[in-house]
């Protein structure tokens, strides 16, 4: 699974629509379960961070 | 030869002007030049032009009892005030002054005339873009779902300029967006020019864009000449990140409106549009993550319905062969207590029988009966035996030893 920062929000967004349908379609064994929400939650921080500038924040502190 | 001073000649012409001429015409002209003076007169020079070239040229004046008039009516009809280089029809009659000259006398204009006459340059415009094929380029481009880094043209004085950096920077979900003013002149003869400039300063950083607005405060209805302009509009056009219009009038659109990828009425409309486009984002991010959890927690559920599922098959079969097992062991058990006592009493019945046989033939049960064992001298008796008179005969009985003495023997018959 890509572990990487998304390189833009299209990115992330495409991820996390791909991560739902594989767990819809019933792809996702429940090994990888954890790790595949555990990542749409690192994309949705990182969207979130992106929009309200806190990273931007963050690393210039 | 006949003689005239300049004034009588100067009157001459004049009453020949005044005989031959109507009081009053309506003419058709381009305003070349056009000055309002401190005392509310106008002067302009009227033109007729063939391309660049002059074909004609003539002084005129409003004076300034129905400059007003004819003004405020002109810009309420026609949308805009009377400037330069606009098309008009002017109702007029010829002044001839012997120290001025020949000038016009405006009394009238037709406010229509000019409005028909935009109206048709704004539709020439958007014929030539279509010929083109260029006018829906903009309009093309896909909106970028985040667009966070904004170039704005405007005019940094402008109220609406204001209001829309205060409604982003200070919009309530924290939303981060970088603006960058790209000054321009947004009316008169330099806005096309100025507005132009502005677009090839942004294109330079295309990379760094992600969006233009272009906006203008509102006010008064002034002049938006500037956004039928077919330069101007050939450049939103062709401008390869979108275009968003916020140009602040409420009549109808100007071609750059038409052009532009998203059109709006106010500076404050834009702002509210990128605000909303970005909670827009948010919100479909958070739904996409509600769905991935709850699909996760169904996943979840799932497994655990098949643990438990499993768990109990195993129990029951567990029970199963548990009570298999401890029956086959009662069994044994009860055939292990059960046989060996079966066995002795079988034994022991044989043994019982066999006692009574070993008892039926015991001597002394057959003296019991009357029978006796008799003896002579001290042998047993049998076919061999040769007894004589006598002899000492020994008689067993049951409880008894009786002894004799033969006196006779007889043959048995």
């Amino acid at each position: 699974m890509n572990k990487k920062k998304p390189s833009s929000y299209q990115a992330a967004f495409e991820e996390l629509q791909s991560i739902a349908t594989q767990l819809e379609s019933g792809e996702a064994n429940i090994d990888e379960l954890s790790a595949l929400v555990k990542r749409a939650k690192e994309l949705v921080l990182y969207c979130q961070e992106r929009l309200k500038g806190t990273e931007k924040e963050l690393s210039e502190s | 030869m006949e003689h005239h001073s300049l004034s009588e000649f100067n009157l001459l012409v004049k009453q020949t002007l005044s005989n031959h001429l109507a009081p009053s015409y309506w003419i058709v002209a381009e305003i070349g030049e056009m000055t309002v003076v401190q005392k509310g007169h106008c002067y302009m020079d009227l033109v007729e032009k063939e391309g660049n070239f002059i074909k004609a040229k003539q002084r005129a004046t409003i004076w300034s009892y129905a400059f007003s008039g004819i003004q405020s009516q002109f810009q309420q009809i026609a949308g805009v005030p009377l400037k330069k280089g606009m098309e008009v029809l002017i109702n007029a009659s010829l002044d001839y002054h012997e120290v001025y000259g020949i000038s016009l006398n405006i009394r009238d204009i037709d406010p229509s005339f000019t409005l028909g006459e935009r109206e048709r340059r704004k539709q020439e415009t958007i014929l030539q873009l279509e010929r083109e094929g260029i006018i829906d380029l903009n309009k093309s481009l896909i909106l970028p779902q985040v667009p966070q880094r904004i170039a704005i043209i405007s005019s940094e004085t402008a109220a609406g300029y204001g209001d829309f950096v205060n409604q982003i920077n200070q919009n309530s979900y924290g939303y981060q967006v970088s603006l960058r003013l790209f000054q321009a002149t947004m009316q008169g003869d330099q806005a096309v020019k100025s507005i132009i400039d502005s677009l090839h300063r942004i294109y330079e950083l295309e990379d760094e864009i992600d969006l233009v607005v272009i906006i203008r405060g509102g006010g008064a209805q002034t002049d938006l000449d500037c956004f039928d302009s077919y330069d101007l509009c050939a450049h939103l056009a062709q401008f390869p990140l979108p275009v968003v219009t916020g140009i602040g009038h409420e009549r109808d659109h100007t071609v750059a409106d038409l052009v532009a990828n998203v059109n709006l009425k106010t500076p404050t409309a834009v702002a509210e549009f990128i605000i909303s486009g970005l909670m827009q984002f948010e919100s479909d991010v958070l739904e996409l993550f509600q769905k991935i959890g709850e699909i996760a927690r169904g996943k979840v559920q799932q497994e655990l319905q098949l643990i438990i599922e499993s768990k109990h098959r195993i129990a029951l079969k567990t029970q199963h062969i548990l009570q298999k097992s401890s029956f086959e062991l009662d069994r044994i058990v009860q055939l292990l207590n059960q046989k060996p006592k079966d066995i002795i009493r079988s034994k022991s019945q044989e043994l019982n029988a066999l006692a009574k046989l070993l008892q039926a033939h015991d001597p002394k049960e057959v003296l019991k009966k009357g029978y006796s064992i008799t003896r002579i001298n001290g042998q047993s008796i049998n076919d061999q035996t040769k007894a004589r008179a006598g002899d000492q005969l020994e008689t067993i009985t049951y409880d008894q030893v009786l002894t004799s003495t033969v006196t006779e023997t007889k043959k048995t018959s």
